[in-house]
């Protein structure tokens, strides 16, 4: 009499969503107002890339050949220089944070350089700032190159062996390139868990959960009638991510954009999957909203590789990511964004977010009851 | 329509946690009448009411389904049944016509049948002026009124009421009675709890429960002269008495 699945029926609690969603503000703020707000942010607020930094240099040679290096600092871009004259204690160079990396050039370095073909200056770094210091180090060895041939008027002698290094998928290794596509992972977690959680669990708080399944509505219907909408939602919040990458940050798009829309769909249900079961076991708003602020942001900002490198990350927590699809989603997400992946590639993560999506909507909707026993 | 679904609890036994809500209760509910689950607040109407329509399962016992005085399975009575929770169950946001639309398509309901059925409910009730006003808008007696067209809409032949009176003024409940009386004219079986005396004795039968136990059932008068009491009130208060002393 009662199928086990009724598209009208399915339809009519997807119709009754979108009027929910439509009339609170709240829910469509959300939905469309993060996206934006973590692309600005990202973008714009958090730029990993260092530049202008303040770099003090105490000249005691006084020569031709001293300030020529410091003009070859200057000229890379990444420093700002001072001059300043040698305290009593060199270290209290950087202890006053007026500088992040300070360079010594003792006397006589213009001579040593002309008379023996080699001369040395040395650089203090602040390692207090461990990742600026890490790029300031990186910064040098061109710097000595350059250094190298402006000071001599040559090319740095040929050695034996010549290591080149060149940069493949983002040559100027610039940060927005790999942290704004990562975003969808954040995003889509945050929404599609947190979003699933609220609307489920406020059936349950205000009872109407009771008087649903008094109905004919099977669980699967409310299911599948009740997170459409908010499939539809998490699929706007990745275009306008998509949009805001391509457009305002220049991001390149190498891969197939089908692929992109099959592993958002195959991430969003994951997520809408883990908010379903949060809400189930929950049945209450406040609870739901801490749990899936567990779920969500923890590992998609911290464990999915979107900032802190999985690679360098203690072995037990390299495994600890893998139970996450957030890691998977963002393998895909830079593999198509910047390397242009193809299906060979993606088919390992993608394989492991569809075997995620089986275990959680599996679980979910095992949990999802028919009755409202404790 | 004759009268033809009953229902009968045999030794019905629930445990919540460690708490037992229900202790052997054993009631028959007769085809065609008004019943009422009275019993003070906590004593485990609500509990069993949600035994009768599914959403909770006995520890022990069973419920039985009659048809005509024969036992029928749980799926063949329930697409005949209707439920209204105690809560506030209803959406805030959506409109009368909302809700309407809403569960005509959750019953299935033939658009034509649909609309004959909301103007006679629109009409019972007086509600058809507030037809685009909010639920959450809506006065305590409208409220329960709307949850009740929800309920009948698809034409039951069981209503259970969970409390459908509580918070609702003295006016607004007459009209609620009258309302009830006009489904059990249909022959529909209903059953109700209440917390409030005065409402019980307009029952055509009483199930008397307090703190999960069955204590006394039949007419309402037939009830109060058997236990020589001049009213609910006072059966409450001696039986509070009795259980404590146990």
């Amino acid at each position: 009499m009662n199928g086990f699945f009724q598209p009208g029926r399915a339809l009519s609690i997807a119709r009754k969503e979108v009027r929910h969603i439509l009339r609170d503000p709240f829910t469509l703020g959300l939905a469309l107002g993060l996206p934006l707000l973590m692309v600005l942010f990202f973008g714009y607020a958090m730029d990993f890339n260092v530049h202008d930094i303040r770099l003090t240099v105490y000249d005691q040679d006084r020569s031709r050949a001293s300030r020529q290096l410091a003009e070859v600092f200057q000229s890379s871009g990444y420093f700002q220089v001072r001059y300043r004259d040698l305290g009593p204690n060199p270290a209290a160079a950087l202890d006053s944070q007026a500088a992040k990396a300070a360079l010594f050039i003792e006397p006589h370095f213009e001579r040593d350089l002309f008379r023996e073909g080699t001369s040395t200056a040395q650089v203090l770094i602040d390692g207090s700032d461990n990742s600026t210091a890490g790029v300031i180090g990186g910064y040098l060895s061109g710097i000595q190159q350059a250094a190298a041939q402006r000071l001599t008027g040559q090319s740095p002698p040929a050695t034996p062996v010549q290591i080149t290094t060149r940069y493949l998928f983002n040559g100027e290794l610039n940060s927005r390139w790999f942290t704004v596509p990562g975003l969808s992972v954040v995003v889509l977690a945050i929404l599609g868990i947190m979003l699933t959680a609220l609307t489920v669990a406020r059936e349950w708080e205000t009872g109407s959960m009771e008087l649903l399944l008094s109905t004919p509505v099977t669980p699967l219907e409310i299911i599948v009638g009740k997170l459409a909408p908010y499939l539809v939602m998490g699929l706007i919040a990745q275009a306008i991510i998509y949009l805001a990458a391509r457009l305002l940050f220049g991001v390149p798009f190498l891969g197939s954009h089908l692929w992109l829309l099959v592993s958002t769909l195959m991430f969003l249900a994951a997520s809408m999957a883990q908010g379903l079961l949060i809400s189930v076991v929950t049945r209450q708003q406040i609870a739901a909203i801490q749990f899936s602020q567990m779920a969500g942001q923890l590992p998609s900002l911290m464990l999915s590789g979107f900032i802190f490198p999985i690679e360098s990350m203690p072995v037990f927590f390299q495994y600890l990511t893998m139970i996450f699809p957030a890691r998977w989603f963002m393998i895909v997400l830079r593999g198509l964004f910047l390397r242009g992946a193809g299906f060979s590639e993606l088919a390992g993560p993608m394989a492991v977010l569809l075997a995620m999506d089986v275990f959680f909507i599996t679980l979910a909707t095992k949990r999802f009851k028919k009755d409202v026993e404790p | 329509m004759s009268p033809k679904i009953g229902i009968q609890v045999e030794n019905v036994t629930k445990y919540m946690g460690p708490n037992e809500a229900l202790e052997d209760v054993s009631l028959s509910l007769e085809p065609g009448l008004l019943h009422g689950l009275i019993g003070p607040e906590g004593s485990g109407k609500t509990t069993l009411l949600r035994h009768l329509i599914g959403l909770l399962k006995p520890s022990r016992g069973k419920v039985v389904y009659l048809d005509n005085g024969k036992p029928v399975p749980f799926s063949q009575v329930r697409p005949q049944m209707a439920y209204m929770p105690q809560l506030q169950s209803l959406y805030a946001d959506l409109s009368i016509g909302e809700h309407l639309d809403f569960f005509r398509d959750l019953y299935q309901i033939p658009e034509k049948t649909y609309k004959a059925r909301r103007k006679e409910l629109l009409q019972i009730t007086r509600l058809g002026p507030f037809l685009d006003r909010a639920a959450g808008h809506l006065s305590g007696g409208m409220y329960k009124k709307l949850g009740l067209m929800c309920a009948l809409l698809q034409s039951p032949n069981l209503v259970l009421l969970d409390e459908p009176t509580t918070g609702v003024d003295p006016i607004s409940r007459r009209e609620f009675w009258d309302l009830l009386y006009r489904l059990r004219e249909e022959g529909i079986l209903i059953v109700i709890t209440t917390a409030y005396m005065d409402e019980a004795e307009r029952c055509d039968r009483v199930h008397v429960i307090a703190r999960g136990r069955h204590l006394a059932s039949g007419e309402p008068q037939q009830v109060m002269r058997r236990e020589k009491v001049r009213s609910f009130e006072e059966l409450f208060i001696r039986y509070d008495k009795e259980l404590a002393k146990k």
